[in-house]
């Protein structure tokens, strides 16, 4: 997990004594993050701008019971993740979205030397392959390896204990293994 | 390179991230202390900042800016460019089992039921949203109460242009009221759906929403307060 920044301990405590303004520089840098967890559990952007929207309230609300000393990011993951799966059960047959891979444009910046050794029809074949496996397996490697979230963010946003994640995490990229067949 | 590497090298088309207000608009957050004694004040200062908010409905511009969000007990209420899809269904549609008034007064803090004898049945959603259906003036209106901090909660979307919002206290609670263009209504464990005019709102822990195609400001207030405690 990256390091937690040296003044959100301060700003959690500010925003548990009530300070609103705290409590929207605390959560601000995890709004991207949190957006994305719900996204990839809604697949639909309305929805997860509605659960991230709902999640931040309601860890407002609950900030009685965070404890400052602990990182907020695992704790604010589960909320919205949780308001997420809330939404995707009364989302019904709603049109779910899958997830695409950015296209390089010209002129954009070079790409980094891991996409670079990924070819555009490879990421694609890869990310077919990911889509088809079945949710759970799914979600665990979206979070570990699209999202770079830690174990310990991965067991808040599942709302599994973080041993589980481990073996999830194992499972679950045999099972891409075997869909995505790498060709030589 | 290994499967995890390949994975991470995956540049994912994420859609934009939408701005966020993580605190709620704090006049009409519901006071959890001393509310008896500041239920005057409270239905005040919501009323002038909801006419505030309404008066901004008037200028296109600031409606995303302004009004882009807030809360009157479990209810939310946000305002969005484009109203999502939802179905029509008739009021009566996704009530849930009936229930009975005892194990509705266990729900909801202050149960209020329709000045009728005897009262029409009492339904119960799993979200813990106690509703009924009854006719006033020949049409059907849709009582719902909810508690605040309960697994219920609604989300209410309206189209920034032709749908109000006004202040409406009931007595000395305060209230919203929502008319015109239909709006998409979110209740937790339900797809959404169209929802007609609607006075929204709060006593104590609980908070009420009442519905009617027909339903204006002043009806429904009058409506609201010939309500009784069950």
């Amino acid at each position: 997990m990256e390091g937690r920044p040296r003044d959100e301990r301060e700003l959690a405590l500010r925003a548990k004594r009530g300070d609103a303004r705290a409590y929207a520089d605390l959560v601000r840098p995890h709004q991207e993050i949190a957006f994305r967890v719900a996204y990839l559990i809604t697949r639909n952007g309305a929805d997860a701008e509605d659960a991230t929207q709902e999640g931040l309230v309601k860890a407002w609300r609950a900030l009685g019971r965070f404890r400052a000393d602990e990182p907020l990011r695992p704790w604010l993951l589960r909320i919205v993740a949780n308001e997420a799966r809330n939404r995707r059960r009364s989302a019904g047959r709603r049109e779910q979205l899958t997830l695409r891979a950015a296209s390089a444009s010209p002129g954009e910046a070079a790409p980094s030397p891991e996409e670079a050794v990924l070819t555009a029809a490879e990421r694609a074949r890869l990310l077919a392959a990911l889509e088809q496996l079945p949710g759970q397996a799914r979600e665990v490697l979206a979070y570990r390896f699209l999202l770079d979230l830690s174990e310990e963010e991965t067991a808040a946003a599942l709302g599994v204990p973080a041993g589980t994640v481990k073996s999830r995490t194992a499972r679950a990229l045999e099972r891409l293994k075997g869909a995505y067949e790498p060709r030589d | 390179m290994n499967l995890e590497t390949e994975l991470r090298a995956l540049a994912i088309d994420w859609p934009p991230t939408p701005q966020f207000d993580p605190v709620p608009q704090p006049v009409l957050e519901p006071a959890r202390a001393k509310r008896a004694r500041r239920a005057r004040l409270l239905a005040l200062a919501a009323a002038v900042v909801v006419a505030a908010l309404a008066a901004a409905f008037a200028v296109p511009q600031s409606r995303g800016a302004i009004l882009r969000f807030f809360h009157l007990g479990a209810a939310t209420v946000r305002v969005v460019d484009t109203l999502p899809r939802a179905d029509e269904r008739p009021l009566s549609s996704g009530l849930g089992p009936v229930i009975s008034v005892a194990v509705a007064r266990r729900t909801v803090e202050t149960l209020l039921l329709p000045p009728l004898e005897p009262p029409p049945p009492l339904h119960r959603t799993a979200a813990e949203v106690v509703s009924v259906v009854f006719r006033h003036d020949g049409s059907p209106v849709l009582l719902s109460e909810l508690e605040y901090g309960g697994s219920g909660a609604l989300l209410k979307k309206l189209a920034a242009d032709g749908t109000s919002v006004e202040p409406a206290p009931v007595g000395t609670a305060a209230g919203l009221f929502v008319s015109g263009r239909r709006h998409a209504l979110f209740f937790a464990g339900q797809s959404p759906r169209l929802a007609g005019n609607v006075l929204l709102w709060e006593v104590g822990r609980t908070t009420y929403r009442l519905e009617g195609a027909r339903l204006t400001r002043d009806e429904a207030i009058r409506l609201a307060q010939s309500l009784r405690k069950g």
